[in-house]
């Protein structure tokens, strides 16, 4: 087992080196004007630096609060309604059409409208993260729960479960594979989607951090947000990996 | 392992003689199925069958027939297109703790051990987590189980996920189990051991059992009375009682000419093709 991930470990790391050597590679080249591409070991060392300023920190926290924040809101949005939906006929029929409209929404459009009726501050940022995590999450949940086995729920409503306890005690365990699935990818989403609306309009978070190097043409400063983004990102998917192997120890393995 | 009984040998079987009054009553039950081509599609034809209160009822017929339909329909889980089922003298409108299902895939949670499995009808019942893990021990003795109890489903056999099914619908003590080929999925082996359980858990408990199979010497060795039915649409061709003394022991049914004449009888009346039956 343990070997076994190790190796898998090995073989996802391989490629990340192989990037950073080809850039290394460009960069010692001479192919790439130092302006635009400065060199790995410029960029790593000066990431590393960061991590120990403070006023760093500061920033990064502010994208992960936002980022944590929004995320949240938009999974128990996203379970509650994807749940809701697929388990009552009513709340079923009103979702479907809404979701169907809302979902392709491009929802950075309506970041504008969200910074003028929420003003500059965190909220603009957090509702446009659960608008855009909300959907991936919600349609995982909602077809996970349609497709739970019939006679699951059968076995619940025969011991003398109510249908709306056997929805807590039975449906929602049992979609539990399905939301995880759809909370990676709203997690991703919500990664993006939060730098993207610090870089429009902020005064901290790495999107921000981002802007002002770019401003300033300071390439070595701009590429350390977008390390530290993918760093957080990596690692948030790492932990939700490891919830999944812990949550679903009794469900059929998959991958 | 012959010790792993469905029996708890510190209570012996409850001797029952008096008649008693019927348990399921099964009155002009149909279902018609929407096609999704259009049309529809009669899987059950008018049904009526009624089961005395701690009756063993076997229910044979060839695939198609309508067998699952018919114990959905009792359980409540799927509604009749026409006729009702009434159990205990009320009319059934949907699942209830007085009908336990077994079904032949088993639908344990797979997101519980084994003891939380078993423990989920009582722990519904408003039993606290403690009590509830008594009662499911109590019955994972019962089944030769208790080593398992930390094991989730995936971990287990066949027979042993049949046995927790069983577990688990016991738990709740319902008055009627309704098993759908329980016993389909196993190997030989571990299929004669658990009739051979079940049958000692019903001399003791005398629940009543609506119980599917394919198998026809599962079905005499068991039952009180066969109904077997036939296909298109799904309707009951005979009933045929098993004259057969209790407690029956398999391995002198075996040698019974009595039982072998059932055996006889039985398949060869799911042979004959229904257009011939004369119905
Ligand atoms: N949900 C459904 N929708 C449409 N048709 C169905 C549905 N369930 C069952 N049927 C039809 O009803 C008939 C009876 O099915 P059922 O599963 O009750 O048969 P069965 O006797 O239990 O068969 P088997 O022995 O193979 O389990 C079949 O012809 C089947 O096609
Ligand atoms: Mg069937």
């Amino acid at each position: 087992m343990i070997r076994a991930w190790r190796s898998d470990a090995l073989v996802g790391i391989l490629p990340l080196a192989a990037l950073v050597a080809l850039w290394w590679g460009i960069v010692a080249a001479g192919l790439a004007p130092r302006a635009l591409l400065p060199s790995p070991v410029a960029v790593f060392g000066r990431t590393l630096a960061s991590v120990a300023d403070p006023a760093f920190l500061l920033h990064a926290w502010a994208t992960l609060s936002r980022l944590f924040a929004g995320f949240l809101v938009a999974l128990v949005l996203g379970v509650g309604l994807g749940l809701a939906g697929a388990t009552n006929r009513f709340v079923g029929g009103v979702l479907r059409p809404v979701v169907r409209i809302l979902a392709p929404v491009p929802k950075i459009a309506l970041y504008p409208a969200f910074v003028l009726s929420l003003g500059f501050g965190d909220a603009s940022k957090i509702v446009l993260v659960v608008a855009d995590a909300l959907f991936p999450i919600l349609l995982a949940t909602y077809q996970g729960a349609a497709r739970v086995e019939p006679k699951l729920v059968w076995s619940a409503l025969a011991a003398g479960t109510s249908r709306r306890a056997a929805v807590w005690t039975v449906v929602l365990p049992a979609t539990l594979p399905s939301i995880l699935t759809g909370s990676r990818i709203g997690l991703v989403v919500a990664c993006i989607v939060v730098f993207l609306a610090e870089m429009i309009t902020s005064t901290d978070g790495l999107g921000y951090l981002l802007v002002r190097a770019a401003r300033s043409f300071q390439t070595v400063e701009m590429f350390v947000p977008l390390i530290a983004i993918s760093a957080l990102g990596l690692a948030l998917n790492g932990a939700l990996a490891a919830l999944r192997r812990r949550l679903l120890a009794g469900f059929p393995n998959e991958d | 392992m012959a010790q792993a009984a469905l029996i708890d040998p510190s209570h012996p079987p409850e001797q029952s003689t008096a008649p008693r009054p019927a348990a399921v009553e099964i009155a002009g039950v149909t279902k018609t199925f929407q096609r999704r081509t259009g049309g529809t599609h009669l899987a059950l034809a008018p049904i009526d069958l009624a089961v005395a209160d701690g009756e063993f009822v076997s229910i044979l017929g060839p695939s198609g027939c309508g067998k699952s339909t018919l114990l959905y329909i009792v359980g409540g889980f799927v509604p009749p297109s026409t006729g009702a089922v009434t159990v205990g003298g009320r009319p059934v409108t949907g699942p209830g703790p007085d009908r336990g299902p077994v079904f032949q895939e088993f639908a344990l949670f797979p997101w519980k051990t084994v003891l939380g499995n078993v423990a989920y009808g009582p722990r519904q019942a408003g039993a606290s987590k403690a009590d509830a893990e008594t009662k499911a021990r109590g019955l994972l003795a019962r089944v030769g189980l208790s080593a398992y109890e930390t094991f989730y489903p995936k971990e287990l056999s066949g027979g042993m996920k049949q046995r927790v099914a069983i577990a688990r619908t016991l738990a709740y003590d319902p008055a009627i189990l309704l098993m759908d080929e329980p016993f389909g999925a196993l190997d030989a082996h571990t299929r004669l051991k658990l009739q051979n359980d079940l049958l000692a858990l019903w001399e003791r408990d005398r629940k009543t059992v609506l119980f599917v199979t394919h198998a026809v010497d599962e079905a005499v060795y068991l039952s009180d009375r066969i109904v077997v039915m036939s296909r298109q649409p799904g309707r009951i061709k005979e009933i045929v009682p098993v004259d057969l003394p209790r407690p029956r022991h398999r391995d002198e049914l075996l040698l019974d000419a009595r039982y072998q004449r059932y055996v006889i009888d039985i398949e060869r009346l799911i042979e004959d093709p229904p257009e011939e039956a004369g119905a």
